[in-house]
């Protein structure tokens, strides 16, 4: 949702296919410490998940030569979490959620807005792959802790609540 | 696992609401993201409908340097977290009746939330009890059963006043530091120092709502509430004031 994609949704909607979220597999997720200035497959199965160790207080693991810390961060209750991708334009789509039929698929968007009214030709479509509700946090030498940045932005959503809850009337 | 065609394309790390799993059944389509402009900056920001139980959600990303996700047997650069919670449609209402203001006269609220920038705005239009929420910031008036609408900035100040107090609370139970003077965007880089007074909650919380509001009304909010003006060794970060300069330029 960041650069690259923004400049197309000036005027376009993204949605979100909303049976994807039902239907997301459960993911393994690890927050590095460093930048990995790539996108694409690696065979984390293969060498970091295997060199995973429990030390005395906390995860450890090396990452290209250098000691990782890390422990688990459970979300806040209340809140999933999904790993999301864009779809192609004119992306082919497979899997059950899409293969439903037409007719019933009509038939259940009587109960939401009609969807002609939603969705236009030149919109985009997101899905969720997967979800979790927990992932690893790493620090480079020591275990981040509870002043771990990341920790800070999860207690956002209870004081957004707050901010964003109406106001009585007088 | 997972490491077909989808670990060559962008990923996205969301938080959302878990009700919103379930609220999906009912769903085939109605879940969407948008572009609506941000009612403090001007600039255009990613919000995320759900027309189906009418909700307007903010996104908020957490970004720290030198971060990354491994996600199954994939890597995702920047290691960028978004969350999306709900959000207060007046804010972004309020955005469109200040600018309608400068007719100064009362109008109904389709003439008033238009924009050729952002045409997604009308979908404000559709949330549920718009009347109710205008109460807190419009003069309204009733001719031939159609209701018209003028910005009020008393009542504004009231209704923000409120919800500074609301946060106050909030802050409260959470135990947040507020020792420095915060906005929501720095919330997200969590500069904090100790103390407990309760002018710094007050303070604190009129920082989180001004990320909601123009720099004219949080200035007006600060005098309301009788807050010190901010001492020059506190000034507004470069990319907040960028933000104004460039507004003010239009």
């Amino acid at each position: 949702m960041e650069s690259s994609d923004e400049a197309a949704v000036e005027k376009c909607r993204i949605h979100l296919r909303p049976g994807t979220l039902r239907d997301a597999a459960h993911a393994t997720l690890h927050l590095l410490p460093c930048e990995v200035l790539v996108i694409g497959p690696a065979p984390v199965e293969r060498f970091f998940t295997p060199a995973i160790r429990q030390g005395p207080d906390g995860l450890e693991v090396s990452f290209r030569g250098r000691r990782l810390r890390g422990e688990e961060v459970v979300l806040p209750p209340g809140l999933e979490g999904y790993v999301m991708v864009m779809e192609e334009k004119g992306e082919v789509l497979l899997g059950k959620d899409f293969s439903e039929g037409s007719s019933k698929l009509r038939e259940q968007q009587e109960l939401a807005a009609p969807p002609e009214a939603l969705e236009r030709d030149f919109d985009q479509f997101i899905r969720a792959t997967a979800s979790f509700s927990r992932f690893t946090l790493w620090g480079l030498e020591t275990i981040p802790g509870p002043d771990a940045k990341v920790r800070g932005a999860l207690t956002w959503p209870s004081l957004a609540a707050a901010i964003h809850a109406q106001v009585p009337e007088d | 696992m997972d490491c077909g065609n989808g670990a060559r394309a962008r990923q996205h790390v969301f938080l959302l609401p878990e009700y919103l799993k379930d609220a999906s059944k009912k769903m085939k389509s109605g879940l969407m993201f948008v572009k609506l402009v941000n009612p403090c900056s001007g600039e255009g920001t990613i919000y995320l409908f759900n027309m189906c139980l009418q909700q307007l959600f903010e996104i908020k990303i957490f970004k720290e340097k030198h971060h990354s996700w491994f996600i199954n047997q994939s890597v995702q650069s920047g290691g960028l977290l978004h969350f999306a919670t709900p959000m207060d449609p007046l804010f972004l209402l309020l955005h469109y009746l200040r600018k309608a203001d400068k007719e100064g006269k009362f109008q109904p609220l389709e003439q008033v939330v238009v924009d050729d920038m952002f045409p997604n705005c009308i979908l404000l239009l559709k949330l549920p009890d718009l009347e109710k929420l205008l109460r807190h910031v419009t003069e309204e008036k009733e001719i031939d059963k159609k209701k018209y609408y003028k910005y009020s900035k008393e009542k504004t100040i009231k209704w923000l006043e409120k919800k500074v107090h609301q946060t106050v609370s909030a802050l409260k139970t959470n135990n947040v530091n507020v020792g420095a003077r915060v906005q929501a965007t720095a919330f997200f880089s969590g500069d904090q120092v100790s103390s407990d007074k309760e002018e710094d909650y007050i303070r604190y919380a009129h920082g989180l709502i001004s990320d909601y509001i123009p720099k004219e009304l949080s200035d007006d909010l600060s005098k309301y509430l009788k807050l010190p003006k901010p001492s020059a060794s506190l000034p507004n970060p470069p990319s907040k004031v960028a933000a104004q300069r460039q507004k003010r330029g239009k």
